[in-house]
């Protein structure tokens, strides 16, 4: 039954002590009275005392490094002494460990092409479920994908950081 | 004229009571819920977060907080970075002298240099766990798209803010650094040689790079990592909050949001039941009543 009823007084006779009554029944889904809802606390005091403790807690550490570690400071710069080997930031020793291979692949293919792909990323995944829970089993494929070229661009970084010497030969850190 | 509680509730108060009540709108320890709700939704710089937030948000696990520790290494690095600058001159002349400044002239300059490089790391790190967070929960799907894509280029932005700020100390880390850097720049086809020109000022690295270096890092990138920061926790909240399972999904709906019911479509032979209505294929007339109430219903 698909049909909209015009009311039927006949079998839902109108009462006139209320101001409203039952008109028809639709046969269809309604809300989901039955599911227990999601408990939900203040931001304030729960929420901002908790980001409260996560800053403190994070400023302490780095403090604490701070206190420990120098920053490095080397030698002036002199343009006519080059370090040998001479290494880029940290996060893009990857790609400098990419680049002894291949200048264009390692220092613009591979980082152009990644940067694409991982802005693409939600819109390739489009199929709906596994969210807000980890490494959920139906997108196990996407979190391998993923994973691999983290890890290995984290192995490349490593690579450059600690194994790489003169001339960018290998060496080992120890 | 809109209802300003405030108003009475101070009137004849103390000088202090005014001035507070004029700043804040609210209690300073708020104990009933609707003064707690307020206390957020009245201040300016919490405004953008909502006054309840799922249970399920706060369990560490969930996020294990990467997101805002990312956002606080910022907050540091900010506000040592602005101290930082009154100490800090951009020429190869006086940069490295600056530095050597900081440990022996400047009181805590050493501590405040040690905080703002080891806080540029971090961030760094951070963003990229948060990065791996946020995928391995599949929080980048529909409808969370484009958040994903902000926190792209809000890794990029890190990323170059970082570099930019890697040649400022001038001494032959710094700068040794950045000529390997702007040299991978370089290796862009066709346009390797001018992108590397318009980074450097020049085609070594020298008083022009330091100077384009230390105002895309101190004014051009942090005004736009604020605007997108912004932008990426204001669209968290348009998308409902973190992600989450189907379903808490579903009982977040029934808690807060009316469902709307599908009305079925009349057969064929049945009078329509408003002839207003738009038939399929029909386009939407101006003043869609769907225009903007967020119940849009699927079909």
């Amino acid at each position: 039954m698909s049909k909209i009823e015009t009311p039927d007084f006949e079998r839902l006779p109108v009462n006139p002590d209320k101001t409203y009554g039952l008109m028809c029944v639709v046969p269809t889904r309604t809300e989901a009275v039955t599911i227990e809802t999601e408990k939900q606390v203040l931001s304030w005091p729960e929420g901002l005392l908790r980001y409260l403790l996560v800053f403190l807690a994070l400023f302490v550490v780095l403090s604490i490094i701070s206190l420990v570690f120098n920053a490095p400071l080397e030698e002036p710069a002199n343009a006519l002494h080059p370090p040998n080997p001479a290494k880029a930031p940290w996060y893009f020793l990857g790609l400098q460990e990419m680049v002894s291979y291949s200048a264009f692949w390692g220092g613009v293919g591979i980082p152009t092409l990644l940067v694409l792909l991982a802005i693409a990323a939600p819109y390739l995944e489009s199929k709906p479920g596994g969210e807000g829970v980890w490494f959920h089993s139906c997108r196990s494929a996407a979190n391998w994908t993923f994973l691999t070229i983290m890890g290995t661009l984290g192995v490349l970084t490593l690579i450059g950081t600690l194994f790489r010497g003169k001339n960018w030969d290998f060496i080992l850190p120890w | 004229m809109q209802n300003l509680p405030h108003v009475d509730e101070t009137r004849g108060k103390s000088i202090l009571h005014r001035i507070w009540y004029s700043i804040f709108r609210s209690t300073p320890l708020p104990a009933t819920a609707l003064d707690r709700s307020q206390a957020v939704a009245n201040n300016f710089f919490l405004h953008i977060h909502s006054a309840k937030v799922g249970e399920r948000t706060l369990r560490f696990k969930t996020t294990l907080g990467l997101g805002l520790m990312t956002f606080f290494t910022f907050i540091i690095l900010v506000v040592t970075g602005i101290l930082l600058m009154f100490y800090y001159v951009p020429t190869p002349e006086q940069a490295y002298d600056r530095m050597l400044d900081l440990r022996s002239a400047v009181f805590f300059g050493s501590f405040l240099r040690n905080l703002h490089r080891w806080s540029a790391h971090a961030m760094v790190l951070l963003a990229l766990l948060h990065m791996m967070r946020v995928f391995l929960t599949g929080s980048h799907k529909a409808p969370r798209e484009f958040n994903w894509v902000l926190g792209v280029v809000l890794l990029l932005l890190t990323l170059f803010m970082s570099f930019t700020g890697y040649l400022l100390p001038w001494d032959q880390l710094a700068y040794w650094a950045i000529v390997v850097g702007t040299a991978i720049a370089g290796y862009a086809p066709f346009v390797g040689d001018e992108v590397r020109f318009i980074m450097l000022g020049d085609t070594q690295v020298g008083s022009e790079a330091l100077l384009r270096f230390y105002v895309l890092h101190v004014a051009v990138l942090p005004a736009v990592l604020v605007l997108l920061i912004g932008w990426h926790f204001w669209r968290i909240r348009k998308d409902g909050g973190l992600a989450r399972p189907r379903e808490a999904l579903a009982a977040s709906a029934a808690a807060s949001i009316p469902v709307p019911v599908p009305v079925p479509e009349p057969k064929d032979g049945d009078e329509p039941r408003n002839k207003d209505e738009p038939k399929d294929g029909d386009e939407p007339k101006d003043g869609d009543e769907d225009g903007g109430d967020g119940s849009k219903e699927k079909k």
